[in-house]
């Protein structure tokens, strides 16, 4: 054994080499301080390692990143543990990187002979942060497109060269495959790479500081056994606390939330645009600060202010040569420091205070969450995972919805996945068209709630009838409730529902086929609905909607086209838009994809698996 | 002997540092020029057409001045993939001065809100409304109730008639919600 190591360390040096390391006097003796690089050495090699087989699978393209991070975290053995610990070993680096920094600077330690040391230490944090911003565009999920895209632009500030800096981030003149290819290299080869670099310089620099300092100082002593168990404690501290947090975000939520959560495909539509994304938490109070500087303003807080403090922070070795400059060179790290965790609450929690902010976010996990459900059950195209989301009902549908009719249609879903308008003006159109909504259409009571026509112009017609002449009809002669009758107009109810054809109602309708034949003859003979409506060959347009196939998809695709079409409203539509009345697609606010797209989710006509 | 050995030695550690910094410099910067001039390539790369859009012909637009919803289709390149047909959006165009011809092009989104602007024609104009919050506009756009929720006029955009009868917009997308009319990116 010892001949074997003594060939190679007479070919490789590499014996005598670890033994002037252990055994080299330290300055100062064994210190926590020296814990830290060592700390930041250990998670920048897990960073490192578990980078690499990240990229083994990473694949960079617009319809291929968001794509392959799925299929890594969702398929592959193991994956999402990987991009979980890579993750976390990130953040650790940060915070690792971060403290040393401090550490140096409260402990006078930036100064001579240290100031390459301290240099190297400033670099690494600017790396480690310049990691996670690259890092964060990389899944290519709303968030981080969202968020880089507003980061991306703020290089237009930039006086003179603004647009071409812009174009030199992204790769072009706008978001696509180029700017996942540049992000990728710069993430991997220059920032991951430049922390490599500093890793080395850093024990360069170092030891070359303490060879000096070892003069000056009376305690010194050797790297083992002191200084090494104290780097082992700190070591198992950092591995526990990366693999710890890594495995418990594993362990919240089933197998759909394993991990680092995979937020939805990246949306680059701009009427789809993500409005509550932020930045990593240590940007925080950095956009926060942002908030103080509107408009033209903005280059003060992006590139003034902030370049003005990394530039102090560089000269800070040679300001604070002077005891006085020293002192103060703590306070201002302090205050700064304080600045920036009391800036980072702030926004923490006027997010937390904001119901539009966290409606956002529980729509993105809407979407997010059926994206991977469908990815699982149907494979994603080759178009990418934006199309599947695109071809949904449950997604699109509902985006459709909150963006063309939420702002007078509520849908209160009593599942929680509620939507409601500003100020509800128009029915409430969860359920519409089933037995309970027809039902509740046609309840004297209902029909004038904010549920129905509470909210709308519409006046007389079917409200009269509801309120004045149904109850009449639902008399015997005696002037008692009839229970004939209201056994009648419930099989009205099921006749005008099952021309909806729902699926949710597809087993009850063809239970109660006879009742609703009787429905049908009920619904003209008994209760003269065909007076003002007209269903099924009997009664004519133009007074009030077309009964025939009420609310089934063409119904709703017909009426959404045109409502004031004569088969629908005419003359008396409210407010209700047109969004597709013209021939010429172009004209049209909705094309007929979205439209099928809406009307199958008003319906609740989507995949399930 | 004429030469000394000491001037010797200078030359000789000189035509090594020559050699060094041509060498090292030729091996390190040669590739990193090529590197580079590829790295520049995106400031070749122009956006759409300087963000122009030919929307119309001048013969389409209603000669009374009413406005025509006009859908904004773009083709859209990213690097090796071109995506023929992509809507971005839409704009009102209609024409507008009695001598010369000009067009008004303004944008459907509402500034208060985002939603989409209905026109609705009338006895008179008609008018723009926008169902969401009722505000409305008149048909150059400006508020016409004193109360209204639009924090700011519709949002007019550059629009240029090109050869004789080419209608062409620069088609852009504001922030909603602030009396400042501030372009989105």
């Amino acid at each position: 054994m010892n001949a074997i190591l003594t060939w190679i360390n007479d070919r490789t040096g590499i014996r005598d080499a670890w033994r002037a390391f252990t055994d080299a006097p330290l300055a100062g003796g064994a210190c926590w301080l020296r814990t830290l690089p060592a700390a930041i050495f250990l998670t920048f090699c897990v960073q490192a390692i578990t980078g690499f087989f990240l990229w083994m699978y990473y694949s960079p393209s617009t319809q291929t990143a968001w794509e392959s991070v799925y299929y890594l975290q969702y398929q592959v053995l193991g994956g999402w543990l990987l991009r979980a610990a890579h993750h976390f070993a990130g953040q650790a680096t940060l915070v690792l990187a971060g403290l040393y920094l401090l550490a140096l600077i409260f402990s006078g330690r930036y100064r001579a002979p240290r100031e390459t040391v301290y240099w190297i230490a400033l670099l690494m944090v600017l790396c480690s942060l310049a990691l996670l911003l690259t890092g964060d565009l990389l899944a290519w999920s709303q968030n981080g497109y969202a968020g880089t895209k507003v980061r991306a632009s703020f290089s237009m500030l930039l006086p003179g060269i603004g647009e071409e800096a812009y174009k030199l981030l992204i790769g072009g003149p706008a978001f696509g495959h180029l700017t996942l290819t540049r992000f990728l290299a710069l993430h991997i080869g220059l920032f991951g790479g430049g922390f490599a670099l500093m890793l080395v310089l850093h024990f360069v620099f170092a030891r070359r500081a303490n060879r000096t300092l070892v003069l000056e100082v009376k305690k010194t002593a050797p790297f083992w056994p002191d200084q090494a168990a104290r780097n082992a404690v700190v070591f198992f501290i950092v591995l526990a606390a990366i693999s710890g947090l890594s495995l418990w975000h594993g362990c919240r939520e089933a197998d759909l939330h394993r991990g680092v959560a995979l937020g939805s495909p990246a949306d680059p539509a701009p009427t789809n645009s993500f409005d509550a994304a932020r930045p990593e938490w240590a940007f925080r109070g950095l956009y926060q600060f942002s908030h103080y500087f509107p408009g033209d303003k903005a280059i003060y807080a992006i590139f003034v202010v902030p370049g003005a403090i990394l530039l102090l922070f560089f000269l800070l070795p040679f300001l604070g040569r002077w005891r006085p400059v020293d002192y103060l060179n703590r306070a201002g790290t302090s205050a700064l420091l304080i600045a920036l965790v009391g800036l980072s609450y702030l926004s923490y929690s006027q997010d937390a205070d904001d119901p539009k902010h966290r409606n956002v976010l529980a729509e993105e996990q809407l979407r997010a969450d059926r994206a991977i459900a469908l990815a699982r059950a149907k494979g994603i195209p080759a178009t990418g995972a934006l199309t599947l989301l695109q071809n949904d009902a449950l997604a699109e549908g509902r985006l459709l919805f909150r963006q063309n009719c939420a702002s007078c249609h509520n849908a209160t879903d009593k599942d929680g996945l509620d939507i409601a308008a500003e100020k509800p003006s128009a029915p409430d159109l969860h359920g519409f068209a089933s037995r309970e909504w027809i039902k509740g259409l046609l309840d004297p009571k209902q029909i004038m709630t904010p549920k129905y026509f509470g909210g709308t112009k519409i006046r007389g017609g079917m409200i009269d009838f509801v309120r004045k002449t149904l109850p009449d009809l639902l008399q015997d002669e005696n002037g008692k409730q009839s229970l004939e009758a209201e056994k009648n107009l419930a099989k009205v109810v099921m006749a005008v529902s099952a021309e909806a054809q729902l699926p949710s109602q597809c087993d009850l309708d063809n239970r109660d086929k006879k009742l609703i034949e009787e429905g049908r003859v009920l619904l003209v003979d008994d209760f003269g609905c065909t007076d003002c409506h007209k269903f099924r060959g009997q009664g004519k347009l133009g007074m009030a909607p077309d009964l025939t196939g009420y609310g089934s998809k063409a119904w709703i695709a017909a009426f959404t086209s045109d409502p004031k079409s004569k088969r629908f409203y005419g003359q008396k539509n409210d407010r209700m838009p047109s969004y597709a009345e013209s021939v010429d697609p172009s004209r049209n606010l909705l094309s007929p994809h979205s439209l099928e797209m809406l009307a199958d989710w008003l319906r609740g006509d989507w995949f399930k698996e | 002997m004429t030469d000394s050995p000491a001037p010797l030695q200078e030359r000789r550690g000189f035509l090594a540092k020559l050699l060094a910094i041509v060498g090292g410099g030729a091996a390190l910067l040669a590739p990193t020029a090529l590197g580079a001039v590829s790295f520049f390539n995106p400031l070749r790369q122009k956006g759409r057409a300087g963000g122009f859009f030919k929307l119309a012909t001048l013969d389409v637009l209603p000669d009374d001045g009413t406005p025509l919803k006009i859908a904004v289709v773009a083709e859209r390149v990213d690097a090796w993939n071109r995506y023929p047909n992509e809507s971005i959006g839409a704009v009102y165009l209609r024409r507008a001065g009695k001598k010369d011809v000009k067009v008004e092009a303004l944008q459907v989104v509402c500034p208060h809100a985002g939603c989409s602007i209905m026109f609705e024609p009338g006895e008179k104009s008609g008018k723009f409304f926008c169902p969401c919050h009722n505000a409305s506009f008149d048909l150059a756009g400006v508020r016409t109730d004193r109360t209204s929720p639009s924090p700011r006029d519709m949002d007019a955009l550059e629009a240029e008639i090109r050869n004789g009868d080419e209608v062409w917009v620069k088609f852009q997308t504001f922030a909603t919600g602030t009396s400042r009319k501030t372009a989105q990116s």
